[in-house]
């Protein structure tokens, strides 16, 4: 009896109950183990119990046991691919959150946002946190692309892997477009209204595909519905389907295309070698992942709280009035662009699927076998100048563009636009002094002197408008419209109720073509707690 | 090289039953599929009904128009600028024939111009300028005697000339007949 109670056998024995239920929990890997990977030792045991936590472990069985070292270089991957992932799993998590308020209905959406901003705690932060995640993801998964295709790891085994990362594009800028329209503001519903009605130039089933898309002619409580669901429920469904292939692809098969200069280069065959040497997942891939991952984290939230990142949110949407200046969302720019150029079902449909296909079948297409830059001239010319392409055909789809509104309407809603932020309304309340400003050749410098430290702020928006004003009517070689002839015009401030001033923009000139005298004038109202700090 | 393709083509087995079956079988689950999208196609297609957008509007009597020449009325539940020009009354779809937004008329310029890209046209719908594909798009207008119902003029989608008609005579817009605008030239 005493015997069986020695205490070192009792030791022993409780110590090998710990180790086996620790081996159970961990998937392979003992006490001694563990403690081996945070002192940073070679596996304790053979065979290596590290990999056998790739075997049985469901959650590490879709990571790789390993990269090749060469391939992890920080100059060779920039870490776009796992950046991408990393904010798409940032989207499911604060999206997740975000659904806790949010109510996909036009009579409740825009006040659940507005409650969310002013009444939850964090409520802000989530929904700045989605935004720029959203936009983080398009630019990722965009740059992740070109890294992709620069680096030539597309060719051979990977062939496959590109064409479900196309996929992967347009799974993300469809998550993104769905999303956008949920705020229901202007921005939103008119930012919509023209992505669909660019499905509508598709011909014969283009009408359909809008209906389908909207729910109803115009974009209502059906389609609003339908995209919410599109955004929480079909796409994400899609993008962990196609993102499972995508990665399995890269984690379990052909893994992260070494350098080009490691495959083909001129080098010795000890730092090829070195190149093709192990780099393990556990522990130096998930220590640098988790690194990465707080990394990323601490980017956005500094984006939001110092960079003073905000998700925009106009006024609530209505159907019956197009706000000026409005525009897809940034990443459908080179799209408006392409679509001032021709006409619509070429551009706006056959050309954007051309290139989609030609896209998908780069890698079918380019049959050189080389990968590195030098010895691909051609394709790489060609990603430049289609990157160049796309910046050009984006700045085309700009509303300042090709458009051709009138010079008076274009200087006041340059000063105080109709949505979105403008200079008057960054003007501080205390600053918008009442009294009447005349535009004229040499504006005064300070325009109230009246104050201790004058109005610099309202002063600099004044002159922005004086001086667009002069331009406009005296400069030499201006199209017609965008001429203002014997032009007056004065900005008047007014005291209108407590704490509310108006701004009343009015511009007086003679138009080009009758000689008639014609004005234009616009009233904004400010509210001590609506303008700048 | 070349005899490979005929030494396949000798050794290719002629269909059996099984095979036969399990093709027939796999075209049926093909066919399945297609009925299966039919279906959601039709579930998710959105049906119209009568008197909301889409049905037939009454907007007034001929005295209550705008007089000829005078600037465009709006009519927002419908969707319609009702445009007397001097050929007569034109009712145009209010959304921009581009991508869909909806222009508004510019009382300076004496035209409609559309506030996301800038096209412009004429009261009577006509293209000017601007990156939009075609003139504006126009409902069948018609005047009805109100008392009889009796239709006195109309439908037609050009413009209704409303010299002789009763200054009562109602004006009724079909919104489910639209006649697309002429492609810019």
């Amino acid at each position: 009896m005493l015997k069986s109670l020695n205490f070192q056998d009792l030791r022993k024995k409780a110590g090998s109950a710990i180790d086996h239920r620790v081996r159970i929990i961990t998937a392979g890997m003992g006490l001694d183990e563990l403690r081996a990977v945070v002192r940073g030792d070679p596996p304790t045991e053979k065979p290596n119990p590290r990999y056998k936590v790739h075997t049985t472990s469901f959650l590490f069985h879709i990571r790789p046991r390993y990269y090749e070292k060469g391939s992890t270089i920080l100059s060779h991957t920039f870490r776009l691919g796992f950046f991408t992932a990393f904010f798409f799993f940032l989207e499911l998590f604060t999206g997740l959150i975000l659904m806790v308020y949010y109510t996909p209905s036009p009579g409740a959406a825009y006040q659940s946002i507005l409650e969310l901003e002013s009444n939850v705690f964090f409520g802000q932060l989530m929904r700045d946190m989605h935004r720029l995640g959203a936009e983080a993801m398009v630019i990722f998964t965009a740059l992740h692309m070109l890294r992709t295709y620069l680096t030539g790891s597309y060719k051979k085994d990977r062939s496959f892997t590109w064409l479900t990362g196309v996929i992967l594009l347009g799974i993300t800028l469809g998550l993104s477009f769905s999303g956008y329209l949920l705020p229901w503001d202007q921005l939103a519903y008119w930012a919509v209204t023209i992505g669909t009605s660019m499905a509508e130039a598709a011909p014969i089933f283009g009408e359909q595909v809008n209906l389908l898309l909207r729910g109803a002619p115009d974009i209502g409580a059906g389609g609003l519905l339908r995209f919410y669901l599109g955004h929480v429920v079909l796409f994400p469904l899609l993008a962990v389907l196609v993102i499972s292939i995508h990665y399995y692809k890269v984690s379990r098969e052909h893994g992260i295309s070494l350098p080009a200069k490691y495959e083909e280069g001129n080098v010795s065959a000890e730092v090829k070698k070195n190149a093709k040497s192990r780099l393990d997942f556990i522990p130096d891939l998930l220590s640098h992942e988790v690194f990465l991952t707080t990394l990323g984290l601490l980017a956005v939230v500094a984006g939001i709280v110092a960079l003073g990142y905000s998700a925009p949110l106009e006024s609530h949407a209505n159907p019956q009035q197009t706000p000026l200046d409005t525009k897809a969302p940034w990443y459908f720019w080179w799209l408006q662009g392409m679509l001032k150029l021709g006409d619509k079902s070429v551009m706006g449909i056959i050309l954007p699927t051309i290139l989609v296909l030609v896209l998908l079948a780069v890698p079918y297409i380019d049959r050189n076998p080389h990968r590195s830059l030098f010895k691909r001239p051609w394709a790489v010319s060609i990603g430049i100048l289609s990157v160049i392409l796309l910046i050009v055909l984006s700045y085309m789809g700009l509303p300042t563009y090709g458009i051709e509104m009138p010079a008076a309407t274009r200087i006041i809603q340059d000063v105080a636009p109709e949505e979105g932020p403008g200079p008057l309304y960054e003007v501080p309340f205390d600053q918008l002094q009442p009294g009447v400003y005349a535009v004229s050749e040499n504006p005064p410098d300070e325009l109230c002197p009246q104050i201790d430290f004058g109005c610099p702020v309202f002063t600099e928006v004044f002159h922005g408008y004086n001086d667009d004003v002069i331009h406009a009517s005296t400069a030499e070689g201006l199209e017609p419209y965008q001429q203002l002839p014997n032009a007056e015009a004065v900005m008047v401030v007014e005291d209108w109720q407590n704490d509310l001033r108006k701004v009343t923009m009015r511009i007086t000139w003679d138009d080009v073509e009758s000689g008639e005298s014609t004005t234009y004038e616009k009233h904004v109202f400010i509210h001590r707690n609506s303008g700048g700090e | 090289m070349t005899d490979k393709p005929d030494q396949l083509a000798e050794k290719r087995l002629p269909i059996n039953r099984r095979e036969f079956l399990n093709l027939a079988w796999l075209a049926s689950l093909g066919f399945l599929t297609l009925d299966i999208a039919g279906v959601g196609y039709l579930f998710a297609m959105p049906i119209f009904k009568e008197g909301e957008f889409g049905g037939v509007v009454n907007v007034g009597t001929v005295s209550d128009l705008p007089p000829a020449g005078s600037p465009p009325a709006n009519y927002p539940k419908v969707k319609v600028w009702l445009s007397n020009t001097d050929q007569g009354a034109v009712a145009l779809y209010k959304v921009c024939t581009h991508l869909g937004c909806l222009y508004n008329w510019n009382n300076q310029e004496g035209k409609f111009i559309c506030p996301c890209h800038g096209s412009q046209f004429t009261a009577e719908g006509e293209y000017i300028q601007g990156p939009a594909p075609r003139s504006l798009d126009k409902f069948a207008i018609s005047a009805v005697n109100p008392q009889t119902g009796e239709v006195l003029a109309g439908p037609t989608p050009g413009p209704l000339p409303l010299d002789g008609l009763p200054s009562d005579a109602l004006i009724q817009i079909d919104t489910g007949d639209k006649t697309q605008g002429a492609p810019k030239s």
